[in-house]
């Protein structure tokens, strides 16, 4: 496929029909010249390649040297029983070529771990999942370093989490022009509003549009680690309101011994030094939280996954679409209250 | 544990992950969220799935559709949607290619095997019904829907939290025959001008059917003017647009200049006579024969669907299109606007953009003006996916199966919608209030309760109704004075003057499987002045039980202060105002996020996929729910 072309065809006008309604030909166009590297084919892994697949990305490499196990057909529909034993990628990539013929699909049963620097520059967007926290700083390195824009995630059962560090990012939201005019300048830690521009209706003229620019500032995976705290940011009703997941999971991101599934005690170690760090009274996380997420930690749950990973695919399509904000820089979803706040680190 | 059911164990407990395995859903939907739901369901070790779907595949399905290919097309969904997930299910799955509203298909006791619904639709009217069919049954419901980048769920436990009637849905919009016939200024104007009037006054069946709906409508319709002289222009036109259903009728393509004489010079000309009309606005500039002339020149095999075209590319598109439809007509003998059909499209396309061109109205491509005529939502793999999982995830909360969240009242519940893609709230992904007690103004869950009357054969030929009437009073603590109506034949069958029919059997009084019959307290208690609430029971006739098996709903039928009988329009009124009033209120979850929250964007959450192929747009016309569509008054 010719990516320089910016015409899409009258095929590909109807296959994406109901997505071109919302992000406009020249977006579909972007999207189909974009080159994305994904690293590990798990439930996140497979929920992001069948949204990003559908919706006709250019050209997508899948990293993956796992092996496919018993608990892999618990939370992965690419698999099927009598694919148990074989690595993942040989048994998936027939399933999901055919979502979507016209995608470019590499597929690298290669190990992430023995791949140099230069093999991630030709990409134009990084997604990792099923990650560990020196893994996910190593590739942050990275990617900071040919300034490729990086995705995140991961979870815990029931948990889950979204990092972003695109580097800087300047994005154009329109919203009808309310009383309140935007300014130009900061509007909060990460974010600051440069450019407004005014856009009329062409149907209809009492319809003010405004175009406003805000400009993303992110950070790196090992600085939001070191620098995230809620201090002085929640007020009383809404440090209540906290989900317990948001300590444990950067708990466990601080665990020295990073492994998927830390001991009981270890979990609880590190959530008292990161409750402290976060001005959070460590006596708000209820023992059944802290139980739960010790019990569920690393799992992959499916409908979880889908979550998650039509969030990360969502934002991928953004970027590359420049449509909408992209999400800066840390989601926390808690699958019991369906809470999924944005913290910008 | 080490299997494909090791995740969801140590997530529930081996207990509750029993109980998943008993557990049978029914899925309304195969489409976007379907699909994705389906998936999850079977991930999650569901034991047994019914779906069902009414549709077949569309090209435009596959951006989301993930369980569906090009080779599919023109299947039915949910059978192909069953065959695709095979190879990594472990569940029960069973596919229904059907309506869910048809009753012979699905009657009520068929829904009460199921543990839980999964509702995945695209139109109002099935999210009506299967709430309703909850509501009688007491199946717990997981509500759902997308549209672009919104969507929302919403868990329904029947008699606890609100139901999906409980809040008012938007109802499309409509314009006044004004409006549309004379004065646009909006290419929608022009669409709906172009699709509901022009097409099917051209390519309908019958000239006289189409008179006789007219004179049966006429004084029903909003004018929007009180105009005398406009509205008897406006008549007139309608009675000349029938001469040209005759060129039609003729297949002589060399007059298809004269529609267009008649449509955009003539007709143009006799409404600039009405003065009163252009003293507020600006006149029309009419078509003349220079622009007819010169499009005769044009190419129209060169023209994009995604660029818009000049005037002359408009009537040169026109003509062709017309003389092809003219063909058409012939043979088909009657022909229906449908998105899809290209033809249809282009023909109100150009003739829209015309009268754009006439009244000053920018003109559209095809691409975008297919969306408003055929009322297109946009609809995307990932909010799908996402609304999906959060269903899916909420079910355990609703079946009660997190021991560590147990569930002390049902709202504690979340509902959960997208508030940073809907522009809501740049600090939460999603907005996740609890889920609220009914609305004590809902018709369908508040103003009566309803249940099931079980009863054996037997026990329909014995019983009498005096003995059913007494059997309810001492259940549900009614007073001596109720009244029973026969809610399906619309018959009273008692009330305090009128005995005659007690000693009757209820297969004498004809009633049986599906009758549906309502109590109410016509005595109260005077002290307290309050009112045993109505209850309104479906009647379901058991074959596998013993002779004198009858069972009424484990249900309370609560006591409620006196409502006023009259209740006039008005009220009504004022009744969905104190509806929307209350919607608000449910989604004020956070100070930051009320002065954040915009009004309209909550409106367009609950709204639905497009339904895209001709059989169904067939069957909703011929059903009558003709509200999804964009309606001109009349
Ligand atoms: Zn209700």
């Amino acid at each position: 496929m010719s990516s320089g072309d910016s015409n899409l065809s009258a095929d590909e006008i109807a296959l994406y029909d109901r997505q071109i309604r919302l992000w406009g030909m020249a977006a579909q166009a972007r999207m189909r010249s974009a080159k994305v590297l994904l690293i590990n084919l798990g439930s996140i892994g497979t929920e992001i390649t069948k949204n990003i697949v559908l919706s006709g990305i250019g050209n997508l490499t899948l990293l993956d040297d796992h092996t496919v196990t018993e608990e892999d057909l618990g939370s992965q529909f690419f698999l099927s029983k009598e694919n148990v034993g074989y690595k993942r990628l040989e048994v998936t990539k027939d399933r999901i070529q055919e979502l979507n013929p016209r995608v470019n699909l590499t597929y690298d049963v290669g190990k992430f771990k023995e791949k140099d620097a230069e093999y991630f520059k030709q990409f134009d967007l990084i997604i990792g999942t099923e990650l560990s926290t020196l893994e996910t700083i190593e590739l942050n390195k990275i990617t900071r370093r040919f300034n490729i824009p990086l995705y995140i995630a991961g979870s815990n059962g029931l948990f889950a989490y979204i990092f972003v560090d695109l580097v800087q990012f300047d994005a154009v939201d329109e919203k009808l022009k309310s009383s309140v005019p935007v300014e130009i300048g900061r509007i909060s830690s990460n974010k600051e509003v440069i450019e407004v521009n005014v856009r009329i209706d062409e149907d209809d003229s009492k319809k003010i549009y405004e175009k406003v620019t805000t400009r993303h500032h992110y950070k790196t995976f090992e600085d939001v680690l070191q620098a995230a705290s809620l201090k002085d940011k929640l007020n009383r009703r809404q440090l209540k309101r906290l989900s317990g997941a948001v300590p444990l999971t950067f708990a466990k991101f601080n665990l020295q011994n990073n492994q998927a599934c830390p001991t009981s005690e270890e979990l609880r170690k590190s959530m008292q030094a990161i409750s402290n760090k976060f001005g959070v009274p460590v006596e708000n996380i209820k023992d059944e939280y802290f139980e739960q997420f010790a019990n569920q930690s690393g799992i992959e749950f499916a409908p979880v996954s889908a979550v998650i990973g039509g969030a990360v695919a969502q934002d991928v399509i953004n970027v590359f679409g420049k449509r909408q904000s992209p999400i800066c820089n840390f989601i926390i979803f808690d699958g019991i209250t369906l809470d999924m706040p944005i913290y910008e680190f | 544990m080490a299997g494909r059911e090791s995740n969801i164990v140590k997530i529930v407990g081996i207990e509750n992950y029993e109980k998943i395995r008993n557990c049978k859903c029914l899925l309304v939907g195969a489409g976007g969220i379907g699909s994705e739901l389906l998936k999850d369901l079977i991930l999650m070790q569901f034991g047994e799935i019914h779906i069902i779907d009414l549709d077949t595949i569309d090209l435009s399905n596959l951006n989301r559709q993930f369980l569906f290919r090009q080779k599919d097309i023109k299947q039915p969904k949910s059978t192909t949607a069953v065959k695709a997930v095979s190879h990594f299910s472990n569940s029960k799955l069973i596919p229904y290619q059907g309506n869910i509203m048809d009753t012979n298909q699905f009657p009520l006791h068929w829904f009460n095997q199921f543990d839980i619904i999964f509702n995945a639709l695209d139109n109002l009217a099935a999210r009506r019904y299967v709430n309703k069919i909850a509501q009688f049954l007491s199946l717990p419901l997981l509500e759902s829907g997308t549209s672009g980048f919104d969507g929302y769920i919403q868990p329904i436990i029947p008699h606890l939290t609100e139901c999906f009637d409980c809040t008012k849905k938007e109802t499309p919009k409509t314009f006044p025959v004004c409006t549309i016939r004379s004065t646009p200024n909006l290419p929608i104007h022009c669409i709906v001008w172009a699709k509901n009037f022009l097409f099917n006054e051209l390519f309908a069946s019958s000239i006289t059917e189409n008179n006789q709906d007219e004179q049966r409508l006429e004084d029903k319709q909003d004018w929007g003017t009180e105009d005398k002289e406009e509205i008897e222009r406006i008549k007139q036109e309608t009675n000349e647009l029938h001469e040209l259903q005759k060129i039609i009728y003729s297949k002589d393509s060399s007059k298809i200049v004269n529609i267009l004489e008649k449509l955009f010079i003539h007709d143009i000309e006799k409404l600039l006579l009405i003065e009163n009309l252009w003293k507020t606005r600006e006149k029309p500039t009419s078509l003349t024969l220079e622009h007819i002339e010169s499009s005769k020149k044009i190419d129209v095999s060169k023209l994009k669907l995604d660029q818009i075209w000049s005037l002359e590319e408009q009537i040169a598109k026109f003509i062709n299109v017309t003389e092809i439809l003219m063909n058409r007509y012939s043979i088909e003998k009657s022909i229906e606007f449908d998105k899809d059909d290209e033809d249809t499209l282009e023909f109100v396309v150009t003739a829209a953009n015309i009268r754009s061109y006439i009244f000053g109205i920018s003109m559209k491509s095809v691409f975008d003006s297919k969306q408003i005529a055929g009322n297109i939502i946009p609809a995307i793999a990932t909010t799908n996916a996402i609304i999906a999982g959060l269903s899916s995830i909420v079910s355990l909360r609703v079946l009660n199966l997190l021991n560590y969240a147990n569930v002390k009242k049902p709202t504690d519940i979340n509902m959960a919608f997208t508030s940073k893609a809907s522009n809501i709230s740049n600090q939460r992904y999603l907005s996740n209030p609890n889920l609220s007690k009914p609305n004590c103004n809902c018709a369908v869950c508040s103003k009566v309760c309803r249940g099931v009357l079980e009863v054996s054969t037997v026990k329909l030929q014995t019983s009498t109704l005096g003995e059913l009437i007494e059997l309810i009073r001492t259940t549900f603590k009614y007073p001596n004075d109720v009244s029973v109506l026969d809610v399906s034949g619309q018959r009273l069958l008692a009330d305090f003057d009128f005995d005659d029919l007690l000693d009757k059997t209820l297969e004498d009084l004809k009633l049986g499987e599906g009758d549906v019959l309502l109590f109410t307290d016509d005595e109260g208690d005077e002290d307290s002045n309050q009112f045993r609430k109505s209850l309104e029971l479906y009647i379901a006739v058991v074959s596998d039980k013993s002779d004198d098996y009858i069972k009424l709903p484990s249900i309370e039928v609560p006591l409620i202060e006196k409502i006023e009988e009259a209740e006039s329009n008005d009220m009504e009124e004022e009744i969905n105002i104190a509806t929307n009033a209350n919607e608000e209120t449910i989604i004020l979850i956070d100070e930051e996020e009320a002065l954040e929250l915009d009004k309209q964007s909550k409106g367009k959450r609950l709204e639905r996929e497009d339904s895209s192929d001709k059989d169904n747009i067939k069957k909703i016309r011929t059903t009558n729910t003709i509200e999804d569509d964009i309606i001109e008054l009349d």
